[in-house]
């Protein structure tokens, strides 16, 4: 069991309900979409996930560690089990792809010796080997967002979390790229994605979590969805 | 501690991120420097004036005049009540031979005789007192009035109180424009170090969703600021040096003070100011990361 979510709600200080009484269990290796409208709280789980936001109640474990009762100095350790791929790419401009990607390594203080070719075998996971040396600026959307995958991997991720991965782009751009988070997930990284791209879901024939209003809605087996 | 292995990195960002900001980072050490460089020529003035002060203070001596036509046992006697007190450096008996001779030389002219020009010898003898503390001068010549034979005591009373509390004021000001100065130092770091955060915001979330510890995130923060608290101080003591040098190639004493000239007095003063660069930008880094960098 990676994930598992007992009872949990939430309340921002400024009084608004984000989550009531979610209980759910994802496994390694499986691949989740979370839908729902705007407002349904599938930020607030996705933050909780890598400890952005606490719950006001109920209890958060992954890998099998409280991430309520976690110390603010084991958050770190937590985090480099989680790549977190973003709708918005969040790339550093003034970085090329290959420093973009080898951000995440250095930053974490990890070895430099064995950089390089990991940084190189993720560039090439994503299939933009040869675009090393470009700046974002000079890439399309879809190749964007595999940096962000890429960079989301280079850590060797238990979990990837993919927030809206397709919402900037056009649908087959948005295809691909979940082409290559089934490609990611089928080497064994259990995916958990928020959309809002009830095609593309329809099409994957995956688990699918539906919040409301902060509220568990329907959980649905890989094909139940119609 | 910083660990090594990422030392290189911490200190690249630091050094891009003063480049990036070049202008702000230029007029961060200018003002260090300015502040600095201030510092340093208070320092160097209270030094100044302190060592011109303590060699006054040292030069204050208590004359004790001993009653005419006393004869050589009474002074003796004299002289043993003053080496009984307390507090005493030296006693040096003075005869009134002597101390016409000197005044005769202090009066510059050494074939006019004023002996036979007075008629007689009008001096006294007397004792020239050092005491070992200065400050202790005004009650020792109280003590020293009251042995019988001495007929005045004089120790410049007035002139030497007036001393003291000029040269307390003179340090007490100094202080206080030296704090001033600091806090503008330390508020200019801060602004620098706020604008720098502030400029990197996005890539410090990134780098807190990827898993880095917060000290890994402050560290090249710390190393921006006192690089800069550094350099304005370098540029102040290079100022410094190369002025109060070349003002003590050319004069050894302004207004008959002698200069602080001693090597390792200045070199102490310089590495002094160069950490108190260093500690200026510790400072303002720390206020600026522990209020705008939320880790």
């Amino acid at each position: 069991m990676l994930v598992q979510f007992y009872n949990v709600s939430k309340i921002y200080s400024n009084g608004v309900k984000a989550l009531e009484d979610i209980s759910l269990k994802i496994d390694a290796g499986e691949f989740v979409f979370l839908m729902g409208p705007s407002g349904a709280g599938k930020s607030t789980v996705i933050k909780m996930l890598y400890r952005e936001e606490n719950p006001s109640r109920g209890q958060i474990f992954v890998a099998s560690r409280s991430l309520v009762r976690m110390k603010k100095r084991d958050i770190p350790i937590l985090r480099r089990s989680i790549g977190v791929v973003f709708q918005d790419f969040k790339l550093l401009e003034s970085k090329t792809v290959y420093e973009n990607v080898a951000f995440a390594m250095e930053v974490i203080g990890a070895n430099q010796r064995d950089k390089k070719s990991r940084v190189l075998e993720v560039i090439k996971l994503v299939g933009l080997q040869g675009k090393e040396n470009s700046f974002p600026h000079e890439l399309s959307g879809g190749e964007l967002q595999r940096v962000g995958i890429a960079r989301a991997l280079t850590n060797r991720p238990l979990l990837l979390i993919a927030d809206e991965p397709t919402g900037n782009l056009d649908m087959n751009t948005a295809q691909e790229i979940m082409e290559l988070l089934f490609d990611i997930n089928r080497k064994g990284t259990t995916v958990i994605m928020a959309t809002h791209a009830l095609e593309l879901v329809k099409a994957a024939h995956k688990r699918v979590i539906s919040l409301d209003k902060g509220k568990l809605a329907s959980d649905l087996a890989p094909g139940e969805l119609k | 501690m910083m660990p090594l292995k990422n030392a290189a990195y911490f200190f690249r960002e630091a050094f891009k991120s003063i480049a990036r900001n070049h202008l702000l980072s230029i007029a961060t050490i200018s003002t260090i420097a300015i502040c600095i460089l201030i510092l340093g020529m208070s320092v160097l003035l209270t030094m100044n004036t302190s060592t011109f002060l303590a060699n006054l203070e040292s030069d204050v001596e208590i004359m004790a005049y001993l009653e005419q036509e006393l004869d050589q046992d009474s002074i003796q006697e004299v002289k043993d009540k003053l080496e009984s007190l307390s507090g005493i450096e030296s006693i040096t008996f003075v005869s009134r031979e002597e101390a016409l001779k000197d005044m005769q030389e202090t009066l510059g002219k050494k074939n006019y005789d004023l002996e036979s020009t007075l008629g007689k010898n009008p001096l006294p003898d007397s004792f020239e007192i050092k005491a070992l503390d200065p400050h202790d001068v005004p009650q020792l010549a109280v003590q020293i009035g009251k042995i019988p034979g001495v007929y005045k005591v004089n120790y410049g009373k007035g002139v030497v109180e007036q001393l003291f509390s000029t040269a307390r004021w003179v340090r007490v000001v100094s202080v206080v424009f030296i704090i001033l100065l600091a806090l503008g130092a330390v508020f200019l770091i801060a602004t620098t170090i706020r604008l720098a955060i502030f400029a990197r915001r996005k890539e410090i979330y990134l780098m807190k969703l990827i898993g880095s510890t917060d000290w890994f995130i402050r560290w090249p923060f710390f190393i921006e600021g006192i690089g800069l608290g550094a350099l304005g101080s370098m540029v102040s003591i290079l100022i410094l040096a190369l002025a109060y040098g070349s003002l003590l190639n050319r004069v050894d004493t302004i207004f008959f003070m002698a200069l602080v000239s001693d090597f390792d007095v200045l070199i102490h003063l310089y590495l002094g100011l160069f950490g108190a660069g260093v500690v200026l930008g510790i400072i303002g880094t720390a206020i600026s990361i522990n209020r705008f960098l939320d880790v």
